[in-house]
């Protein structure tokens, strides 16, 4: 029997549809084999899946969101991955590419509340105990310093190295202009003191 | 994405600390009652052992470095964690304001009274209980700089409302300090 799982937020509907796995012993409320998905974004016409399809969407979104959870936007999605998502202008933008030679990518831009109702649908599928489907995902994990680099602007990143450069050149030329010191000179021998041994 | 791939028992930096302090003002900004709501869902929740009443939950917010009477010790994970399951709660409850807010499809004049009624709250908020003399409370309260971070602070809690959201704060807050 064919079952059907629904997530929704505003502007985002998930449907995945599947059956139970009962080799692996599974309930029969329970999806452990995804035969399709289907997701609608707002003003897009509804667009058809598979597995992998799902997968790649998870694997894309999910980090892109946990990046720009601290504000730092990233794109994700490998060139040959069913989907894609970069930052553009300030907005998301979702390409979905087909296995289909000649068909051109489909890309649809997402604005901010948009992209969180995407990844609330997708949380809540992911999470969901009546889907019993191991996605892989990337562990969570805190971003490091050379993640976060760019959130610094460029001008106060360069600042404390520029500033010391600039003191050493300065005090460097400064310093130049100090004469330097003449030997001292016996008065009685009127010959420098320091005269090189015979 | 596994759940406990973020140790349990690591605290948060300071830098972490100021970013939950600041996003639970502004789930403060949001709703009028939004202190209250936080001690209530921190009953409701089941964190009265560690924050038995609210002059407690206000001491461990205290720890923000930006606040006027910041507290200089250190706040335990379970702390940390309890006050991210609270900010988790609050955005869930403010998801629909945090939407709005955060969409273009809003007529632009009127989501920007909204935006100038949540700032004017936010600054209130910010003027009676951080220091302004830190670098990062003026950031806040300049007019260009602020709205951008006001904005990041929205897009985050709405980033970190629902089910998968808590983890992903945390993994946030956890963050190297730049």
């Amino acid at each position: 029997m064919k079952l059907t799982s629904r997530y929704e937020q505003t502007s985002c509907r998930l449907v995945v549809e599947g059956l139970p796995d009962l080799s692996a012993g599974q309930d029969s409320s329970t999806i452990g084999i995804v035969t399709g998905f289907s997701m609608g974004l707002a003003g897009h016409t509804d667009l058809e899946g598979q597995r992998e399809h799902l997968q790649a969407l998870l694997a894309a979104v999910i980090p892109y969101a946990r990046h720009l959870l601290s504000a730092v936007p990233k794109a994700f999605g490998a060139a040959d991955s069913p989907v894609a998502i970069e930052p553009s202008e300030g907005r998301h933008q979702l390409e979905l590419r087909s296995r289909q030679p000649n068909t051109p990518p489909l890309k649809i831009v997402l604005d901010d509340a948009e992209l969180s109702d995407l990844v609330r649908c997708l949380d809540q599928l992911r999470l969901d105990r009546r889907l019993a489907i191991p996605f892989e995902l990337p562990e969570l994990h805190p971003l490091s310093r050379n993640d976060l680099r760019h959130r610094q602007p460029l001008l106060r990143r360069v600042a404390a190295p520029l500033v010391g450069v600039a003191t050493l050149l300065i005090s460097a030329s400064l310093l130049s202009l100090l004469p330097t010191p003449k030997a001292p000179v016996d008065v009685r021998l009127n010959r420098p003191t320091l005269a090189l041994p015979r | 994405m596994a759940d406990a791939s973020v140790p349990l028992q690591t605290p948060l930096s300071r830098r972490g600390i100021e970013r939950l302090d600041l996003m639970l003002l502004c789930a403060e900004a949001l709703d009028l009652n939004g202190g209250e709501a936080m001690v209530w869902l921190s009953e409701e929740m089941g964190f009265t052992d560690l924050f038995p009443n609210r002059v407690e939950l206000w001491k461990r917010r205290c720890s923000n470095p930006l606040r006027r009477n910041t507290r200089r010790a250190a706040l335990k994970p379970e702390e940390t964690d309890a006050l991210i399951r609270i900010l988790n709660a609050l955005a869930e409850r403010l998801y629909p304001m945090l939407r709005t807010l955060l969409s273009s499809a809003e007529p632009p004049e009127l989501n920007q009274q909204r935006w100038d009624l949540f700032r004017g709250r936010l600054r209130e908020l910010v003027q009676e209980r951080l220091n302004p003399r830190r670098g990062g409370v003026q950031r806040l309260l300049d007019p260009g700089e602020g709205a951008e971070l006001s904005r990041e602070l929205v897009q985050a809690m709405a980033l970190s409302a629902g089910e998968g959201g808590f983890e992903r704060l945390r993994a946030s807050l956890l963050d190297a300090a730049v």
